[in-house]
Protein backbone atom coordinates (compact mmCIF):
# COMPACT_ATOMS: atom_id res chain seq x y z
CA UNK A 1 0.00 0.00 0.00
CA UNK A 2 1.16 3.35 -0.97
CA UNK A 3 0.25 7.24 -0.70
CA UNK A 4 1.47 8.71 -3.89
CA UNK A 5 0.34 11.87 -6.03
CA UNK A 6 -0.23 10.50 -9.50
CA UNK A 7 -0.59 12.60 -12.75
CA UNK A 8 -4.00 12.40 -14.55
CA UNK A 9 -3.38 10.79 -18.18
CA UNK A 10 -6.62 10.95 -19.87
CA UNK A 11 -10.34 11.06 -19.12
CA UNK A 12 -12.39 9.76 -21.71
CA UNK A 13 -15.97 9.34 -22.08
CA UNK A 14 -17.81 6.16 -22.62
CA UNK A 15 -21.07 7.35 -22.43
CA UNK A 16 -24.08 7.24 -20.11
CA UNK A 17 -21.96 9.09 -17.45
CA UNK A 18 -18.94 6.29 -17.43
CA UNK A 19 -15.26 7.49 -18.09
CA UNK A 20 -12.45 5.46 -18.20
CA UNK A 21 -9.46 7.07 -16.59
CA UNK A 22 -5.87 7.04 -16.72
CA UNK A 23 -3.16 7.83 -13.98
CA UNK A 24 0.56 7.42 -14.27
CA UNK A 25 1.44 5.49 -11.07
CA UNK A 26 4.22 2.63 -11.78
CA UNK A 27 5.04 1.51 -8.65
CA UNK A 28 0.88 1.34 -7.76
CA UNK A 29 0.78 -0.54 -10.78
CA UNK A 30 3.12 -2.94 -10.19
CA UNK A 31 1.26 -4.05 -6.78
CA UNK A 32 -1.93 -4.65 -8.39
CA UNK A 33 -3.73 -8.21 -7.69
CA UNK A 34 -7.25 -8.66 -9.17
CA UNK A 35 -10.30 -7.07 -7.55
CA UNK A 36 -7.58 -4.76 -5.47
CA UNK A 37 -9.11 -0.60 -5.32
CA UNK A 38 -7.47 2.75 -5.03
CA UNK A 39 -8.79 5.14 -2.89
CA UNK A 40 -8.72 8.35 -4.80
CA UNK A 41 -8.67 12.34 -3.66
CA UNK A 42 -11.65 13.96 -6.11
CA UNK A 43 -9.96 17.16 -5.99
CA UNK A 44 -6.15 18.79 -6.52
CA UNK A 45 -5.98 19.76 -3.04
CA UNK A 46 -6.38 17.60 -0.22
CA UNK A 47 -8.13 19.96 1.82
CA UNK A 48 -10.38 20.48 -0.66
CA UNK A 49 -14.27 19.37 -0.80
CA UNK A 50 -15.35 16.44 -1.14
CA UNK A 51 -12.64 15.59 1.83
CA UNK A 52 -13.09 11.69 1.80
CA UNK A 53 -11.32 10.12 -0.99
CA UNK A 54 -13.75 7.63 -3.08
CA UNK A 55 -12.81 4.31 -3.60
CA UNK A 56 -12.29 2.84 -7.02
CA UNK A 57 -11.61 -0.92 -8.66
CA UNK A 58 -8.73 -1.01 -10.65
CA UNK A 59 -10.13 -1.90 -14.32
CA UNK A 60 -6.54 -2.62 -15.83
CA UNK A 61 -2.88 -1.73 -15.69
CA UNK A 62 -1.47 0.63 -18.21
CA UNK A 63 1.86 -0.49 -19.68
CA UNK A 64 4.27 1.82 -21.24
CA UNK A 65 4.19 0.99 -25.09
CA UNK A 66 7.74 0.01 -25.19
CA UNK A 67 8.61 -2.42 -22.39
CA UNK A 68 5.01 -3.41 -21.24
CA UNK A 69 6.20 -2.62 -18.01
CA UNK A 70 3.56 -1.19 -15.35
CA UNK A 71 2.91 2.41 -16.06
CA UNK A 72 -0.24 3.18 -14.18
CA UNK A 73 -4.05 2.28 -13.91
CA UNK A 74 -7.08 2.79 -15.55
CA UNK A 75 -9.89 3.32 -13.74
CA UNK A 76 -13.62 2.97 -14.53
CA UNK A 77 -15.63 5.79 -13.02
CA UNK A 78 -19.34 6.62 -13.05
CA UNK A 79 -20.38 10.25 -12.58
CA UNK A 80 -23.04 9.42 -9.45
CA UNK A 81 -22.59 12.33 -7.19
CA UNK A 82 -20.42 15.45 -5.92
CA UNK A 83 -17.04 13.32 -5.90
CA UNK A 84 -16.67 11.28 -8.92
CA UNK A 85 -18.42 14.46 -10.43
CA UNK A 86 -15.14 16.23 -9.89
CA UNK A 87 -13.34 13.82 -10.55
CA UNK A 88 -14.21 13.14 -13.87
CA UNK A 89 -13.29 17.12 -14.97
CA UNK A 90 -10.14 16.97 -14.28
CA UNK A 91 -7.54 17.79 -16.90
CA UNK A 92 -4.27 15.43 -17.82
CA UNK A 93 -1.57 16.83 -16.39
CA UNK A 94 -3.18 17.67 -12.91
CA UNK A 95 -2.27 15.42 -9.76
CA UNK A 96 -4.50 13.86 -7.35
CA UNK A 97 -3.58 11.74 -4.21
CA UNK A 98 -4.15 8.01 -4.85
CA UNK A 99 -4.03 5.61 -2.21
CA UNK A 100 -3.34 1.64 -2.67
CA UNK A 101 -3.70 -0.67 -4.02
CA UNK A 102 -6.28 -1.66 -1.30
CA UNK A 103 -8.01 -4.59 0.04
CA UNK A 104 -8.50 -8.70 -0.52
CA UNK A 105 -8.50 -9.17 -4.29
CA UNK A 106 -10.50 -12.14 -6.18
CA UNK A 107 -8.95 -15.99 -5.03
CA UNK A 108 -6.74 -16.60 -8.21
CA UNK A 109 -4.16 -19.55 -6.97
CA UNK A 110 -2.33 -21.60 -9.23
CA UNK A 111 -3.80 -24.58 -7.12
CA UNK A 112 -6.55 -23.66 -9.69
CA UNK A 113 -5.11 -24.76 -12.96
CA UNK A 114 -6.01 -28.40 -13.79
CA UNK A 115 -8.92 -28.01 -10.75
CA UNK A 116 -10.59 -25.48 -12.06
CA UNK A 117 -12.75 -25.91 -15.57
CA UNK A 118 -13.96 -22.14 -15.45
CA UNK A 119 -14.88 -18.93 -14.23
CA UNK A 120 -18.10 -17.70 -14.78
CA UNK A 121 -17.99 -13.81 -14.12
CA UNK A 122 -21.69 -12.40 -14.07
CA UNK A 123 -21.20 -8.43 -13.78
CA UNK A 124 -24.19 -6.01 -13.77
CA UNK A 125 -23.28 -2.10 -15.63
CA UNK A 126 -19.95 -1.06 -13.87
CA UNK A 127 -19.32 -3.94 -11.66
CA UNK A 128 -17.54 -4.69 -15.18
CA UNK A 129 -14.85 -2.94 -13.34
CA UNK A 130 -12.90 -5.44 -11.38
CA UNK A 131 -13.34 -8.91 -13.94
CA UNK A 132 -10.82 -7.53 -16.91
CA UNK A 133 -7.81 -8.27 -14.62
CA UNK A 134 -9.46 -11.06 -13.37
CA UNK A 135 -10.52 -12.45 -16.60
CA UNK A 136 -6.57 -12.34 -17.46
CA UNK A 137 -6.02 -13.87 -14.46
CA UNK A 138 -7.70 -16.55 -15.23
CA UNK A 139 -6.82 -17.54 -18.67
CA UNK A 140 -2.83 -17.01 -17.08
CA UNK A 141 -3.82 -20.14 -14.92
CA UNK A 142 -5.21 -21.63 -17.36
CA UNK A 143 -8.74 -21.82 -16.33
CA UNK A 144 -11.31 -20.22 -19.12
CA UNK A 145 -13.51 -17.51 -18.33
CA UNK A 146 -16.61 -17.51 -19.40
CA UNK A 147 -18.43 -13.32 -19.22
CA UNK A 148 -22.06 -12.66 -17.96
CA UNK A 149 -22.61 -8.84 -19.15
CA UNK A 150 -26.07 -7.04 -17.93
CA UNK A 151 -26.87 -3.81 -18.62
CA UNK A 152 -30.36 -1.55 -18.36
CA UNK A 153 -29.32 -0.84 -22.19
CA UNK A 154 -26.85 -1.16 -24.82
CA UNK A 155 -24.92 2.02 -23.43
CA UNK A 156 -23.91 0.52 -20.67
CA UNK A 157 -22.26 -2.62 -21.77
CA UNK A 158 -18.86 -0.25 -21.73
CA UNK A 159 -15.48 -1.58 -22.29
CA UNK A 160 -17.03 -4.98 -23.56
CA UNK A 161 -14.50 -4.44 -26.61
CA UNK A 162 -11.25 -5.20 -23.71
CA UNK A 163 -13.27 -8.61 -22.94
CA UNK A 164 -14.39 -9.18 -27.20
CA UNK A 165 -10.10 -8.91 -27.60
CA UNK A 166 -9.46 -11.61 -25.01
CA UNK A 167 -11.40 -13.51 -26.99
CA UNK A 168 -13.13 -15.15 -24.46
CA UNK A 169 -16.88 -16.31 -24.19
CA UNK A 170 -19.50 -13.31 -23.99
CA UNK A 171 -23.08 -13.24 -22.94
CA UNK A 172 -24.94 -10.51 -23.16
CA UNK A 173 -28.15 -9.15 -21.93
CA UNK A 174 -30.00 -5.74 -21.28
CA UNK A 175 -33.59 -4.96 -19.45
CA UNK A 176 -34.88 -3.22 -22.92
CA UNK A 177 -33.45 -5.95 -25.61
CA UNK A 178 -31.05 -3.13 -27.48
CA UNK A 179 -28.61 -5.57 -26.50
CA UNK A 180 -27.75 -9.71 -26.71
CA UNK A 181 -30.54 -11.11 -24.76
CA UNK A 182 -33.61 -9.44 -23.19
CA UNK A 183 -33.77 -9.03 -19.51
CA UNK A 184 -31.62 -9.59 -16.32
CA UNK A 185 -28.21 -11.36 -17.38
CA UNK A 186 -28.72 -13.93 -14.42
CA UNK A 187 -30.99 -15.64 -16.67
CA UNK A 188 -28.48 -16.49 -19.24
CA UNK A 189 -26.24 -17.56 -16.67
CA UNK A 190 -28.96 -19.81 -14.90
CA UNK A 191 -29.00 -21.41 -18.22
CA UNK A 192 -25.41 -21.47 -18.38
CA UNK A 193 -25.01 -23.26 -15.13
CA UNK A 194 -27.63 -25.52 -15.56
CA UNK A 195 -26.16 -26.78 -18.78
CA UNK A 196 -22.75 -26.75 -17.38
CA UNK A 197 -23.41 -27.09 -13.39
CA UNK A 198 -21.71 -30.50 -12.84
CA UNK A 199 -18.58 -29.02 -14.01
CA UNK A 200 -15.99 -27.29 -11.69
CA UNK A 201 -16.71 -23.84 -12.18
CA UNK A 202 -15.94 -20.86 -9.45
CA UNK A 203 -18.08 -17.77 -9.72
CA UNK A 204 -17.19 -14.47 -9.49
CA UNK A 205 -20.04 -11.52 -9.45
CA UNK A 206 -20.06 -7.93 -9.44
CA UNK A 207 -22.64 -5.27 -9.94
CA UNK A 208 -26.13 -3.96 -8.55
CA UNK A 209 -26.90 -5.81 -4.77
CA UNK A 210 -29.97 -7.46 -6.21
CA UNK A 211 -27.99 -8.83 -9.02
CA UNK A 212 -25.05 -10.58 -6.95
CA UNK A 213 -28.11 -11.53 -4.21
CA UNK A 214 -29.82 -13.72 -7.19
CA UNK A 215 -26.23 -14.75 -8.70
CA UNK A 216 -25.57 -15.79 -5.10
CA UNK A 217 -28.65 -18.00 -4.83
CA UNK A 218 -27.46 -19.53 -8.22
CA UNK A 219 -24.19 -20.71 -6.44
CA UNK A 220 -26.21 -22.12 -3.84
CA UNK A 221 -28.46 -24.03 -6.01
CA UNK A 222 -25.24 -25.20 -8.13
CA UNK A 223 -23.43 -25.85 -4.99
CA UNK A 224 -20.73 -23.57 -6.54
CA UNK A 225 -18.33 -21.07 -5.07
CA UNK A 226 -18.73 -17.60 -5.71
CA UNK A 227 -16.81 -14.30 -4.95
CA UNK A 228 -18.91 -11.11 -4.76
CA UNK A 229 -16.64 -7.47 -5.10
CA UNK A 230 -18.85 -5.25 -3.27
CA UNK A 231 -18.71 -1.57 -3.10
CA UNK A 232 -19.16 0.45 0.09
CA UNK A 233 -19.06 4.22 0.95
CA UNK A 234 -15.75 4.43 2.23
CA UNK A 235 -13.99 6.79 4.82
CA UNK A 236 -9.72 5.63 5.05
CA UNK A 237 -9.91 2.33 3.22
CA UNK A 238 -7.73 1.50 6.50
CA UNK A 239 -10.00 -0.67 8.31
CA UNK A 240 -9.86 1.94 11.04
CA UNK A 241 -12.95 4.07 10.89
CA UNK A 242 -15.25 0.91 10.69
CA UNK A 243 -17.42 2.66 7.50
CA UNK A 244 -18.07 0.47 5.31
CA UNK A 245 -19.22 -2.51 6.76
CA UNK A 246 -21.45 -5.53 4.96
CA UNK A 247 -23.17 -7.64 8.11
CA UNK A 248 -22.03 -10.94 7.71
CA UNK A 249 -22.05 -14.56 9.86
CA UNK A 250 -19.24 -16.06 11.48
CA UNK A 251 -18.85 -19.79 11.55
CA UNK A 252 -20.68 -20.23 14.26
CA UNK A 253 -23.73 -18.12 12.77
CA UNK A 254 -23.16 -15.16 15.08
CA UNK A 255 -23.91 -11.92 13.12
CA UNK A 256 -20.50 -9.61 12.54
CA UNK A 257 -19.95 -6.98 10.45
CA UNK A 258 -17.16 -7.20 8.07
CA UNK A 259 -14.96 -3.75 6.35
CA UNK A 260 -15.57 -4.63 2.81
CA UNK A 261 -11.95 -2.38 2.82
CA UNK A 262 -9.94 -4.99 4.63
CA UNK A 263 -11.91 -8.33 4.77
CA UNK A 264 -13.13 -7.02 1.02
CA UNK A 265 -13.99 -6.23 -1.13
CA UNK A 266 -13.85 -9.17 -2.48
CA UNK A 267 -15.43 -11.51 0.16
CA UNK A 268 -17.14 -15.53 -0.09
CA UNK A 269 -20.63 -14.79 -1.06
CA UNK A 270 -21.92 -17.48 1.32
CA UNK A 271 -20.37 -15.12 4.57
CA UNK A 272 -22.89 -12.04 3.55
CA UNK A 273 -26.07 -11.42 4.78
CA UNK A 274 -28.55 -10.63 1.41
CA UNK A 275 -31.41 -9.62 3.50
CA UNK A 276 -29.46 -6.30 4.62
CA UNK A 277 -28.70 -3.79 1.43
CA UNK A 278 -25.54 -1.93 3.03
CA UNK A 279 -25.79 1.18 0.86
CA UNK B 1 31.44 43.59 16.73
CA UNK B 2 29.18 41.58 15.46
CA UNK B 3 25.93 42.76 13.25
CA UNK B 4 22.53 41.67 14.77
CA UNK B 5 20.85 41.87 11.33
CA UNK B 6 23.04 39.50 9.91
CA UNK B 7 24.40 37.44 13.02
CA UNK B 8 22.88 33.76 13.03
CA UNK B 9 20.51 32.80 15.29
CA UNK B 10 21.60 29.35 16.67
CA UNK B 11 20.15 26.38 15.52
CA UNK B 12 17.68 25.29 18.40
CA UNK B 13 15.05 22.60 18.22
CA UNK B 14 12.07 24.26 19.92
CA UNK B 15 10.56 22.45 23.41
CA UNK B 16 7.58 20.79 22.03
CA UNK B 17 6.78 18.49 24.65
CA UNK B 18 3.75 18.96 27.02
CA UNK B 19 2.59 17.20 30.08
CA UNK B 20 -1.27 16.28 30.96
CA UNK B 21 -1.94 14.49 34.52
CA UNK B 22 1.79 13.70 35.49
CA UNK B 23 2.18 12.29 31.37
CA UNK B 24 5.13 14.02 29.40
CA UNK B 25 3.68 13.78 25.89
CA UNK B 26 6.69 14.57 23.31
CA UNK B 27 4.74 17.15 21.11
CA UNK B 28 0.94 18.16 22.09
CA UNK B 29 -0.39 16.20 18.58
CA UNK B 30 -2.71 13.23 19.29
CA UNK B 31 -4.75 10.98 16.99
CA UNK B 32 -8.34 11.02 17.98
CA UNK B 33 -10.64 7.92 19.35
CA UNK B 34 -12.09 6.05 16.30
CA UNK B 35 -10.28 7.53 13.22
CA UNK B 36 -6.87 5.96 14.33
CA UNK B 37 -7.81 2.27 14.51
CA UNK B 38 -5.71 0.96 17.09
CA UNK B 39 -2.66 3.44 15.17
CA UNK B 40 -0.95 0.39 13.56
CA UNK B 41 -3.48 0.42 10.78
CA UNK B 42 -1.70 3.86 9.63
CA UNK B 43 1.97 2.34 10.67
CA UNK B 44 3.03 2.20 6.83
CA UNK B 45 1.79 5.51 5.69
CA UNK B 46 3.10 7.58 8.69
CA UNK B 47 5.64 7.73 11.49
CA UNK B 48 3.84 6.89 14.32
CA UNK B 49 6.46 7.60 16.74
CA UNK B 50 6.30 11.41 15.37
CA UNK B 51 3.75 12.17 17.38
CA UNK B 52 2.59 12.73 20.97
CA UNK B 53 0.06 10.10 21.18
CA UNK B 54 -2.42 7.91 20.28
CA UNK B 55 -6.24 7.56 21.63
CA UNK B 56 -7.25 4.09 20.39
CA UNK B 57 -11.16 3.17 19.30
CA UNK B 58 -13.10 3.12 22.36
CA UNK B 59 -13.25 -0.22 24.24
CA UNK B 60 -15.65 -2.44 26.04
CA UNK B 61 -14.93 -5.53 28.28
CA UNK B 62 -16.49 -7.68 25.18
CA UNK B 63 -16.53 -7.19 21.40
CA UNK B 64 -19.31 -4.54 20.22
CA UNK B 65 -20.55 -5.63 16.71
CA UNK B 66 -21.89 -2.11 15.93
CA UNK B 67 -24.88 -0.56 13.84
CA UNK B 68 -26.36 -2.34 10.37
CA UNK B 69 -24.90 -0.35 7.58
CA UNK B 70 -25.08 2.57 6.11
CA UNK B 71 -22.69 4.11 8.50
CA UNK B 72 -21.36 6.94 7.09
CA UNK B 73 -21.89 9.92 4.90
CA UNK B 74 -20.10 12.83 3.69
CA UNK B 75 -21.45 16.34 3.51
CA UNK B 76 -19.70 19.88 3.36
CA UNK B 77 -16.35 19.78 4.67
CA UNK B 78 -17.34 16.97 7.01
CA UNK B 79 -18.68 13.38 7.50
CA UNK B 80 -21.47 12.23 10.15
CA UNK B 81 -20.83 8.67 11.57
CA UNK B 82 -22.25 6.34 13.23
CA UNK B 83 -20.97 3.03 13.58
CA UNK B 84 -21.96 2.47 17.24
CA UNK B 85 -18.61 1.43 18.85
CA UNK B 86 -17.59 -1.85 16.72
CA UNK B 87 -14.45 -2.92 19.02
CA UNK B 88 -12.58 -5.92 19.07
CA UNK B 89 -12.66 -5.91 22.80
CA UNK B 90 -10.57 -4.99 25.50
CA UNK B 91 -9.06 -8.25 26.09
CA UNK B 92 -8.43 -8.84 22.60
CA UNK B 93 -6.75 -5.16 22.50
CA UNK B 94 -4.19 -5.89 25.03
CA UNK B 95 -3.10 -9.74 23.53
CA UNK B 96 -2.68 -8.47 20.40
CA UNK B 97 -2.47 -5.18 19.63
CA UNK B 98 -0.82 -3.57 22.31
CA UNK B 99 2.26 -5.78 22.34
CA UNK B 100 2.65 -4.47 19.06
CA UNK B 101 1.98 -0.51 20.19
CA UNK B 102 4.49 -0.65 22.55
CA UNK B 103 7.34 -0.61 19.62
CA UNK B 104 6.59 2.82 19.12
CA UNK B 105 7.59 5.91 20.93
CA UNK B 106 4.39 7.33 21.34
CA UNK B 107 1.55 7.54 24.36
CA UNK B 108 -1.33 5.14 24.25
CA UNK B 109 -4.81 6.27 25.35
CA UNK B 110 -7.42 4.10 25.25
CA UNK B 111 -10.93 5.25 24.68
CA UNK B 112 -13.70 3.26 27.14
CA UNK B 113 -17.10 2.75 26.05
CA UNK B 114 -20.04 1.20 27.93
CA UNK B 115 -24.16 0.67 28.15
CA UNK B 116 -24.25 0.82 31.91
CA UNK B 117 -22.13 2.03 34.56
CA UNK B 118 -20.73 -1.33 35.29
CA UNK B 119 -19.51 -1.72 31.85
CA UNK B 120 -17.32 1.41 32.03
CA UNK B 121 -15.99 -0.08 35.75
CA UNK B 122 -15.29 -3.20 34.58
CA UNK B 123 -13.60 -2.73 31.41
CA UNK B 124 -11.81 0.71 33.54
CA UNK B 125 -10.67 -2.05 36.27
CA UNK B 126 -9.24 -4.16 33.86
CA UNK B 127 -7.14 -1.96 32.02
CA UNK B 128 -5.68 0.15 35.23
CA UNK B 129 -3.47 -3.02 35.70
CA UNK B 130 -2.23 -3.12 32.04
CA UNK B 131 1.50 -1.85 31.55
CA UNK B 132 1.78 0.37 28.72
CA UNK B 133 -1.39 2.21 28.51
CA UNK B 134 -0.81 6.10 29.79
CA UNK B 135 -4.59 7.19 30.01
CA UNK B 136 -8.18 6.66 30.12
CA UNK B 137 -10.23 8.56 28.31
CA UNK B 138 -14.06 8.10 29.48
CA UNK B 139 -16.43 8.50 26.25
CA UNK B 140 -19.49 9.68 27.44
CA UNK B 141 -20.39 11.84 24.37
CA UNK B 142 -20.80 9.36 21.62
CA UNK B 143 -24.10 10.13 20.22
CA UNK B 144 -24.37 7.02 18.04
CA UNK B 145 -25.72 4.12 20.91
CA UNK B 146 -29.04 3.83 22.53
CA UNK B 147 -28.00 3.66 25.85
CA UNK B 148 -24.37 4.44 27.62
CA UNK B 149 -22.14 7.12 25.63
CA UNK B 150 -23.96 10.44 25.75
CA UNK B 151 -26.48 9.32 28.15
CA UNK B 152 -24.21 10.12 30.70
CA UNK B 153 -23.55 14.36 29.06
CA UNK B 154 -27.27 14.95 29.64
CA UNK B 155 -27.03 15.89 32.98
CA UNK B 156 -23.88 17.29 34.97
CA UNK B 157 -25.41 14.95 38.46
CA UNK B 158 -24.64 11.73 36.06
CA UNK B 159 -21.53 12.82 34.76
CA UNK B 160 -19.85 13.59 38.28
CA UNK B 161 -21.46 10.19 38.92
CA UNK B 162 -19.94 8.26 36.41
CA UNK B 163 -16.65 10.19 36.36
CA UNK B 164 -15.85 9.73 40.01
CA UNK B 165 -16.90 5.77 40.04
CA UNK B 166 -14.72 5.17 37.26
CA UNK B 167 -11.94 7.19 38.67
CA UNK B 168 -11.95 4.97 42.08
CA UNK B 169 -11.82 1.82 39.04
CA UNK B 170 -8.34 2.97 37.87
CA UNK B 171 -6.80 4.58 40.53
CA UNK B 172 -3.09 3.99 38.86
CA UNK B 173 -4.25 5.56 35.05
CA UNK B 174 -4.84 9.29 34.58
CA UNK B 175 -8.76 9.55 33.64
CA UNK B 176 -9.55 11.94 30.93
CA UNK B 177 -13.13 12.73 30.11
CA UNK B 178 -14.64 13.38 26.58
CA UNK B 179 -17.09 15.48 26.60
CA UNK B 180 -20.38 16.41 23.92
CA UNK B 181 -20.79 19.78 22.09
CA UNK B 182 -24.70 18.57 22.27
CA UNK B 183 -25.54 20.58 25.42
CA UNK B 184 -26.53 23.92 26.31
CA UNK B 185 -23.69 24.76 28.46
CA UNK B 186 -20.34 22.33 28.27
CA UNK B 187 -18.90 24.31 30.95
CA UNK B 188 -20.69 22.76 33.94
CA UNK B 189 -20.04 19.54 32.89
CA UNK B 190 -16.65 20.43 32.62
CA UNK B 191 -17.21 21.36 36.02
CA UNK B 192 -18.38 18.23 37.20
CA UNK B 193 -15.85 16.04 36.14
CA UNK B 194 -13.40 18.44 37.81
CA UNK B 195 -15.43 18.23 40.99
CA UNK B 196 -15.63 14.00 40.05
CA UNK B 197 -11.64 13.94 39.96
CA UNK B 198 -11.24 13.65 36.36
CA UNK B 199 -7.49 14.56 34.98
CA UNK B 200 -7.91 16.03 31.98
CA UNK B 201 -10.99 16.87 29.44
CA UNK B 202 -11.04 15.89 25.73
CA UNK B 203 -13.74 18.78 24.31
CA UNK B 204 -15.36 17.88 22.02
CA UNK B 205 -16.78 14.60 20.11
CA UNK B 206 -19.14 14.94 17.11
CA UNK B 207 -22.02 17.29 16.60
CA UNK B 208 -25.74 15.35 16.54
CA UNK B 209 -26.64 15.90 12.94
CA UNK B 210 -28.50 14.03 9.58
CA UNK B 211 -28.91 13.95 6.28
CA UNK B 212 -31.50 12.61 4.45
CA UNK B 213 -31.71 10.97 0.50
CA UNK B 214 -34.03 12.57 -0.97
CA UNK B 215 -35.34 9.84 -3.83
CA UNK B 216 -35.52 7.08 -1.10
CA UNK B 217 -37.03 9.88 1.61
CA UNK B 218 -34.90 7.97 3.92
CA UNK B 219 -31.83 8.84 6.39
CA UNK B 220 -28.53 8.86 5.09
CA UNK B 221 -27.78 6.90 7.91
CA UNK B 222 -29.34 3.32 9.54
CA UNK B 223 -29.54 4.93 12.87
CA UNK B 224 -31.10 7.89 11.44
CA UNK B 225 -28.46 10.52 12.78
CA UNK B 226 -25.37 10.81 13.05
CA UNK B 227 -22.09 12.76 14.96
CA UNK B 228 -20.47 15.65 12.36
CA UNK B 229 -17.05 15.84 11.90
CA UNK B 230 -14.20 17.40 10.24
CA UNK B 231 -13.60 21.03 9.34
CA UNK B 232 -17.29 22.10 9.34
CA UNK B 233 -17.19 22.01 13.41
CA UNK B 234 -13.98 23.62 13.87
CA UNK B 235 -14.91 27.23 14.94
CA UNK B 236 -18.13 25.43 17.08
CA UNK B 237 -15.49 22.93 18.77
CA UNK B 238 -12.84 25.71 19.61
CA UNK B 239 -15.20 28.08 20.88
CA UNK B 240 -15.88 24.99 23.13
CA UNK B 241 -12.78 24.56 24.15
CA UNK B 242 -11.84 28.00 24.86
CA UNK B 243 -15.10 28.26 27.30
CA UNK B 244 -14.15 25.20 29.28
CA UNK B 245 -10.15 26.59 29.36
CA UNK B 246 -11.77 29.52 30.95
CA UNK B 247 -13.84 27.33 33.42
CA UNK B 248 -12.04 24.87 34.55
CA UNK B 249 -8.28 24.08 35.78
CA UNK B 250 -8.12 20.83 33.85
CA UNK B 251 -6.38 20.53 30.96
CA UNK B 252 -8.14 20.57 28.07
CA UNK B 253 -7.24 18.49 24.82
CA UNK B 254 -8.94 20.22 21.70
CA UNK B 255 -10.28 18.34 19.10
CA UNK B 256 -12.80 19.30 16.60
CA UNK B 257 -11.98 19.51 12.66
CA UNK B 258 -8.06 19.93 12.81
CA UNK B 259 -6.70 19.47 9.70
CA UNK B 260 -3.62 21.76 9.66
CA UNK B 261 -0.94 23.20 11.89
CA UNK B 262 -3.24 26.43 11.98
CA UNK B 263 -6.05 24.79 13.08
CA UNK B 264 -3.47 23.15 16.08
CA UNK B 265 -2.52 26.52 16.72
CA UNK B 266 -5.93 28.14 17.23
CA UNK B 267 -6.75 25.47 19.80
CA UNK B 268 -3.32 25.31 21.63
CA UNK B 269 -3.81 29.71 21.70
CA UNK B 270 -7.21 29.14 23.00
CA UNK B 271 -5.77 27.33 25.98
CA UNK B 272 -5.52 23.43 24.89
CA UNK B 273 -2.87 21.83 26.27
CA UNK B 274 -3.28 19.58 22.73
CA UNK B 275 -5.11 18.45 20.24
CA UNK B 276 -6.47 15.36 18.40
CA UNK B 277 -6.48 15.07 14.61
CA UNK B 278 -10.13 13.14 13.70
CA UNK B 279 -11.49 13.16 10.60
CA UNK B 280 -8.27 14.20 8.73
CA UNK B 281 -6.72 11.03 9.39
CA UNK B 282 -9.15 9.44 6.87
CA UNK B 283 -8.38 11.30 4.16
CA UNK B 284 -4.59 12.59 4.55
CA UNK B 285 -3.43 9.12 7.15
CA UNK B 286 -0.26 11.60 7.28
CA UNK B 287 -2.22 14.80 9.10
CA UNK B 288 -0.74 14.66 12.71
CA UNK B 289 2.82 13.98 11.94
CA UNK B 290 2.98 16.88 9.38
CA UNK B 291 1.04 19.01 12.05
CA UNK B 292 3.97 17.97 14.47
CA UNK B 293 6.62 19.28 12.25
CA UNK B 294 4.21 22.12 11.00
CA UNK B 295 4.64 23.29 15.12
CA UNK B 296 7.88 23.02 15.43
CA UNK B 297 8.67 25.13 12.33
CA UNK B 298 6.06 27.72 13.62
CA UNK B 299 7.93 27.71 16.74
CA UNK B 300 11.46 28.08 15.14
CA UNK B 301 10.49 30.56 12.65
CA UNK B 302 8.96 32.63 15.56
CA UNK B 303 11.46 32.20 17.79
CA UNK B 304 9.52 30.55 20.43
CA UNK B 305 11.17 28.45 22.35
CA UNK B 306 9.01 26.32 24.43
CA UNK B 307 5.10 25.57 23.05
CA UNK B 308 4.27 25.74 26.39
CA UNK B 309 4.07 29.33 25.37
CA UNK B 310 1.62 29.53 23.15
CA UNK B 311 -0.71 27.31 24.79
CA UNK B 312 -3.28 29.77 26.58
CA UNK B 313 -2.08 32.73 25.28
CA UNK B 314 -5.01 34.44 23.45
CA UNK B 315 -4.98 37.91 23.87
CA UNK B 316 -7.88 40.61 24.10
CA UNK B 317 -8.67 43.13 22.23
CA UNK B 318 -7.20 46.79 24.07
Amino acid sequence: MLDKKVKVKDVRGLGSDNYLMTVSTPEQARLVRPGQFIMLKCVEDIDDNPLLRRPFTIFNIYRQARSGKPAGLELLIKDVGYGTHKLVQTRPGQTLNCLGPQGRGFQVSAEMRNRTEMGVLIAGGVGIAPLYLLAQSLMAHNVKPVLFYGSSTVEGLVLREYFERLNVEIHYATEDGSFGERGFITQPAAQFLKAHGQKNIRIYTCGPWAMMKAVHLLAVQYNLPCEVSLEARMGCSLGACLGCVVRSRDHHGEEQYLRVCQDGPVINSRLIDWDTVPL
Amino acid sequence: MTNPATEKVPFKTPHLAVEIAGVRFKNPVLTASGTFGYGLEFADLMDLNSIGGIVVKGLSMAPIKGNPPPRIYETSSGMLNAIGWQNIGATEFITKKLPLLRNYDTNIIVNIVGFELNEYLEVARFLNDCPGIKALELNISCPNVHKGGFHYNKDPKDTFTITAETRKASPRLPLWVKLSPNVTDIREFAKACEDAGADALSVVNTFIGMAIDIEKRQPRLRFRTGGLSGPAIKPIALRMVWEVCQAVKLPVIGIGGIAGTEDALEFLIAGARAVQVGTANFYRPDTSQRIALGLQEYCRSRHIDDINEIIGSLRNYE
